[in-house]
């Protein structure tokens, strides 16, 4: 047979979907379980493995993986199809999909507008000032409605701030950083702040569910995390203003000629306070009722009332959500329960701890290092969602307390900061042509070390005060 | 008359019908690439697109980035490749000043349409300006390869890129049109054209535009053939005396070399640094090219002048 060109181009273009399928059945049919791995959690970390590399190396579209992961749970992971669908749906998975349409119907009223005549009105035109209330405002937004709509809206006051300044961009190229990684580097530490900051913090909260590992309520989380992105927000301002020093130290100009564009949009509108005021409401339910009625319900009656007031088209929220990563979460999430019943979970985690119990003898110190750095490392790689859909079973599987070494996996999960596809955030601010892939590198190893440091610093000090 | 009538065989090449694809990527590093890629378009009289490929953006995040992106809109922060676009159009405007269709052409941002997996921008005041603006984000063969097989280009020009080793073998092997890679070309030097001859079917086709663009941009033009042995056979002599005869007919004055030795290695140093090398494309099969490589895409990896791949 006479191998054409465009066979060996669909080929080439689909070797990691064959690789992962050789591989799969390699390990499915010719590997024997390893010793203390039953054969249904061999065959259910087979199936993760598989999915792993069609993550990484997308030869097929998202919804495609997802779909996937879904029919080789029933076919070789031993699951009946009821099984499967019955961990598909949850409250994370309705939070991400709420939250998602959230975003869509609140980016795009006119808000940023609002946004940005208040920051520049806390923040003067100083341009250190302007890049640390972008970090503490992203941040501090974040932490409750999550990264992407912080970005969404805050990117365009940013880059308008970098046109207004009247200068080439070649030589703005660290003002432009510092405004673009203020805003993505903020929403990021801020995301782990609340359960609302992100679908990871819920995935979690399910998992502890789900396994029997207790539950922390939305006050109780802020309490044991918000003090780290506290600590965060004034390093991070230093590591951004140190890393990409900008060439102009004040934006006078720009500043007036934003505020110009801001009040041509002139009062705040019936429709944008009836938005406003309704996220709020959902805000509120948020940290009041979540513990009654999940994270996920409350974003639903939300995004409902947000289509029942005709704030937002079905038609709008069905084109700009992307469905495929919630078919994705749904999907990632019901392997993960699975990795827990079939014991794949407990082996990978007894596995994690004896490879390193020779470095590192005391066992809470190693539990919280595989935790952080398993979560860690795969967050850069990964999306910190993903990340947490994966690593949480094996995270809550290693002993000790799991809501603090959930807590802890969470928060890594969110020192993404080396790429830029691992945290929505940095991925929005490298669309936009304005940074490199080099930038994220600069800055990220910094923002590593100082998010280590700060969670070694809560973890110690801080959360033994509040879990006695 | 043996060789003219021969060479009067091939598929003859239509200019009336040409159409090029240019791919750019920012302002600094693409400037000659437009600049030769539209000199060449008009040398052939041909129909210009000009793409921008922009990175991949992760799938997990694509929904947010696009709605960002349409925020960004709303503050006139257009998307960096239609930016890059309304650059190109405006350097075409400067380097094509007569043709009038193109300096009517404003630049609207609002005025794209999306189809096929593409963005087009669309310039109603331009009709029949013979210049397109694409936009398209992927992985740039992937793309490119999507590109040429949507609207059939006869010429795909991309600038030399600095992981060219790496995209050699595939843009040569993928890219379904003839291929011309700029790489270190500056448009002040006297460059002369280096067309390799050998009894290949594709050396018939790249003769044909080595004539034309010897011709329209009074380019010298040279032609070399390399064999491994002191020995050269019927086949090669006689496509060498047949180009010669070709480009004599049309009066374009022509130098032949005949050397020993690995072709790959005779073409690249006798091309030294003025020299704009055209070439056939490979024949060999698909599987042979993917592992071994082939002339053209050896070439390519070991050169640092233009090069033509004629297919």
């Amino acid at each position: 047979m006479r191998i054409s060109t465009d066979m060996l181009f669909w080929l080439q273009q689909k070797r990691w979907l064959l690789i992962s399928l050789i591989m799969g059945a390699t390990l499915y049919f010719w590997v024997p379980p390893p010793h203390g791995l039953s054969p249904e959690g061999f065959h259910i970390l087979t199936i993760i493995l598989m999915t792993l590399i069609l993550i990484l190396k997308e030869p097929v579209p998202l919804p495609a993986i997802a779909i996937q992961l879904i029919f080789w749970q029933v076919i070789i992971g031993g699951s009946t199809p009821n099984e499967v669908g019955s961990y598909f749906m949850n409250d994370a998975v309705f939070f991400i999909m709420g939250s998602l349409m959230l975003a869509v119907a609140i980016v795009g009223q006119g808000l940023d507008k609002r946004l940005a005549l208040g920051i520049i009105k806390l923040t003067g035109n100083k341009t250190w000032r302007i890049v640390s209330g972008f970090t503490a405002i992203s941040a501090i937004l974040s932490s409750f409605v999550g990264p992407h709509m912080v970005t969404a809206m805050m990117l365009p006051v940013g880059l308008t701030l970098v046109r207004f300044s009247e200068r080439k961009r070649g030589s703005i190229k660290k003002l432009t950083a510092a405004l673009l990684f203020s805003i993505a580097y903020g929403a990021t530490i801020g995301s782990i702040g609340t359960p609302s900051g992100g679908g990871r913090n819920v995935i979690m909260m399910n998992y502890w569910a789900e396994f029997g590992s207790g539950t922390l309520s939305y006050i109780d989380w802020m309490k044991l995390v918000y003090p780290m992105v506290l600590i965060e927000i004034p390093l991070t301002i230093f590591i951004i203003l140190k890393t990409f020093p900008p060439e102009i130290h004040n934006l006078d100009r720009a500043v007036r000629r934003l505020s110009v564009e801001v009040a041509y949009a002139g009062k705040t509108t019936p429709k944008e306070y009836l938005t406003m005021g309704l996220f709020g409401l959902v805000l509120f339910s948020w940290i009041t009722l979540s513990e009654t009625f999940g994270l996920g319900t409350i974003a639903l009656i939300g995004i409902f009332s947000y289509m029942a007031m005709g704030l937002v088209s079905w038609e709008k929220l069905s084109k700009n959500v992307n469905w495929g990563v919630i078919l994705l979460f749904g999907a990632t999430i019901s392997i993960g329960v699975q990795m827990k019943n079939t014991g794949g979970a407990a082996w990978l985690a007894e596995l994690s701890i004896h490879f390193l119990e020779r470095m590192i003898p005391n066992i809470d110190t190693l539990r919280a290092v595989v935790s952080v750095a398993l979560s860690g490392v795969m967050s850069n790689l990964l999306s910190s969602s993903a990340t947490v859909a994966v690593v949480g079973p094996i995270v809550l599987n290693l002993g000790g307390d799991p809501i603090m070494l959930g807590l802890a996996s969470v928060i890594a999960s969110a020192f993404g900061y080396f790429t830029a596809v691992a945290a929505p955030a940095c991925t929005i601010i490298y669309a936009t042509g304005f940074v490199r892939a080099g930038d994220f590198l600069k800055a990220g190893w910094k923002m590593a070390i100082m998010s280590i440091f700060s969670l070694m610093l809560i973890g110690i000090f801080w959360w033994p005060l509040l879990r006695q | 008359m043996v060789a003219m009538a021969k060479m009067n065989t091939t598929q003859k090449l239509n200019p009336d019908a040409l159409k090029f694809l240019t791919a750019v990527s920012h302002k600094k590093y693409s400037k000659q690439t437009l600049k030769l890629g539209s000199l060449i378009a008009s040398v052939f009289d041909a129909h210009l697109s000009v793409a921008y490929v922009g990175q991949k953006v992760s799938e997990f995040h694509g929904s947010m980035v696009n709605l960002t992106r349409q925020n960004l809109d709303k503050w006139n922060i257009i998307h960096p490749g239609l930016e890059v676009l309304e650059w190109a159009l405006e350097e075409l405007k400067e380097l094509r000043p007569e043709n009038e269709g193109l300096a009517k052409v404003k630049f609207n941002a609002d005025h794209v349409f999306e189809e096929d997996g593409r963005v087009r921008v669309l310039m109603p005041e331009g009709e029949g300006c013979g210049v397109e603006l694409i936009l398209r984000e992927g992985e740039l063969v992937q793309e490119l390869r999507k590109e040429i097989q949507l609207d059939d280009y006869d010429l795909t020009i991309i600038g030399g890129s600095q992981n060219k080793r790496h995209l050699a073998h595939s843009i040569i092997q993928y890219l379904p049109s003839s291929i011309l890679v700029l790489q270190d070309f500056r448009p002040k030097k006297k460059y002369k054209l280096l067309l390799l001859v050998d009894d290949s079917e594709a050396t018939k086709k790249s003769v044909e535009w080595g004539a034309i663009i010897a011709q329209k941009l009074g380019w010298p033009i040279r032609t070399l053939t390399v064999s491994k042995t002191k020995r050269f056979g019927a086949g090669y002599q006689g496509a060498a005396d047949r180009a010669k005869a070709y480009f004599e007919s049309r009066d374009i004055e022509v130098e032949q070399f005949f050397l020993t030795g690995d072709p790959v290695r005779t073409f690249v140093e006798f091309a030294g640094d003025n020299h704009m090398i055209i070439m056939g494309a490979s024949t060999l099969n698909p599987v042979k090219q993917f592992l071994f490589g082939s002339k053209p895409i050896k070439t390519l990896e070991q050169t640092d002048v233009p090069i033509l791949i004629v297919r």
